[in-house]
């Protein structure tokens, strides 16, 4: 029976990260989960982005040896309306996700997310994705990274943006494009806090999806096969490991089902009151690994420690 | 490292000759989950003691660098970095006086993966901040 893969996503210590945690504080939380990957922002985590200093790649590659932790995947972005006038053109879109690769490539990464801005509500993506994804195919290819652009609340799978995506994939064949599916697509219950930006004017506008927009697991089976990576976003977990959001009780096995056997890499989103992010992982983690180990006994296969 | 808060202590202070002050700096520390090119910057409002002082008659220092608001919205290669701390520096004759001032600070971020409609952000501080010298 596959086993998913545990990691945690750097973004979880927002906040913490820079006022009350070192890159290499992060690295021993994410290392005490018993995670094997770690996930980080580009932009985020290099203090010098796009380009690092000797001094940092070292200690970067130190840390992940002294922490047992592979990189997995790298968040980057593509800031598509670059200034109030201008929007980017598609081969200055081009050139921002073949810097990212490369850097990704450097760092030892994977899976690169370019996070494209968007044009309408719908976030549609801006119409230079295409284009600019395509012509570094073969760049992500040389490298041996797979490009994924994630599906995000408010767009659900079934989708015209997740469409577009699929058809990209079908049209060209490529291998290194795919989906990373953000579990913050099945919150089914609403949210009280929301970690990183939340606003008064985004809570009035808005923003019907911080209810959840409660996409049903089984939508997956669409998908799946595009599915390299996952994004385990959540925003509260008690101290029963109740997910007051997100139904991992639906999720885990549904994912176990489709033998999906890539990371879960923690997303926390939630109180960015110090320190609380690395209790809230240390949970998320005993609450899944606590669900697939249910599973497994149910279905025969191995009890996954 | 930084203050939690947006506003820090340090870094509150008036500029200029003493006895002939030109104006005051506030340093912010950088808020967003991620650098932001200050191109997607749109401006830092701030209220001091109720009194507003607008993005668009302040200047910016990021490093030894300064900016224009206009300069800002053109740099989309210079970032503000998670951990770092920027500074706005605010005209204002003779200064502000010593003592505990309550300041506000308002940022307009564009983030251009948010709709439109939605854009720009604007991300909010308040608290206490004092300054020593006149």
């Amino acid at each position: 029976m596959s086993a998913f893969k545990y990691g945690v996503s750097l973004y979880s210590y927002t906040e913490d990260l820079g006022t009350v945690m070192s890159l290499e504080d992060a690295f021993d939380h994410v290392a005490g989960t018993g995670s094997t990957g770690i996930e980080i922002l580009g932009e985020t985590s290099i203090p010098t982005y796009p380009e690092p200093t000797s001094a940092w790649l070292d200690n970067w590659f130190a840390l992940l040896d002294r922490y047992q932790l592979e990189p997995t995947n790298m968040a980057a972005w593509v800031d598509t309306r670059i200034t109030i006038g201008r929007n980017m053109s598609a081969e200055e879109g081009a050139a921002q996700i073949a810097q990212d690769l490369r850097l990704a490539h450097r760092l030892g990464f994977k899976f690169l997310r370019p996070k494209f801005g968007v044009i309408d509500g719908d976030l549609t993506p801006d119409p230079i994705w295409q284009p600019a994804v395509e012509r570094n195919l073969d760049l992500a290819h040389q490298l041996g990274i797979v490009i994924l652009p994630e599906i995000h609340s408010p767009t659900p799978i079934r989708h015209p943006v997740t469409d577009a995506y699929i058809a990209f994939i079908e049209r060209t064949g490529t291998k290194n494009f795919g989906l990373m599916i953000d579990t913050g697509i099945f919150q089914d219950r609403p949210l009280n806090k929301w970690g990183g930006g939340e606003t008064d004017e985004i809570r009035k506008a808005a923003l019907s999806f911080l209810n959840g927009i409660k996409v049903p697991v089984e939508h997956l089976v669409d998908v799946i096969k595009y599915v390299p990576f996952i994004q385990a976003k959540f925003h509260h977990i008690d101290e029963t490991l109740h997910d007051h959001h997100i139904p991992w009780d639906r999720i885990v096995p549904m994912l176990k089902k489709l033998g999906y056997a890539g990371y879960l890499s923690s997303e926390y989103e939630g109180a960015r009151d110090p320190w609380v992010s690395i209790e809230q992982v240390r949970r998320q983690h005993a609450l899944i690994r606590k669900l697939e180990a249910e599973y497994d006994a149910a279905h025969g296969g191995n009890i996954h420690a | 490292m930084l203050e939690r808060s947006h506003i820090q202590s340090t870094g509150f202070h008036n500029i200029g000759p003493v006895g002939a002050r030109t104006g005051f700096e506030v340093r912010i520390r950088q808020p967003n989950y991620r650098s932001s090119r200050l191109s997607l910057i749109e401006g830092v409002d701030l209220v001091i003691d109720g009194v507003e002082y607008p993005a668009e008659q302040s200047r910016i220092r990021v490093g030894e660098r300064e900016y224009s608001h206009a300069e800002m919205a053109e740099e989309t290669v210079v970032r503000l970095y998670v951990g770092t701390f920027f500074t706005v520096i605010v005209p204002k004759v003779g200064g502000l006086a010593p003592g505990v001032h309550h300041v506000a600070s308002s940022i307009r971020f564009r983030h251009p993966y948010f709709p439109p409609e939605f854009q720009p952000v604007f991300v909010r501080d308040a608290r206490h901040a004092t300054i020593i010298l006149p």
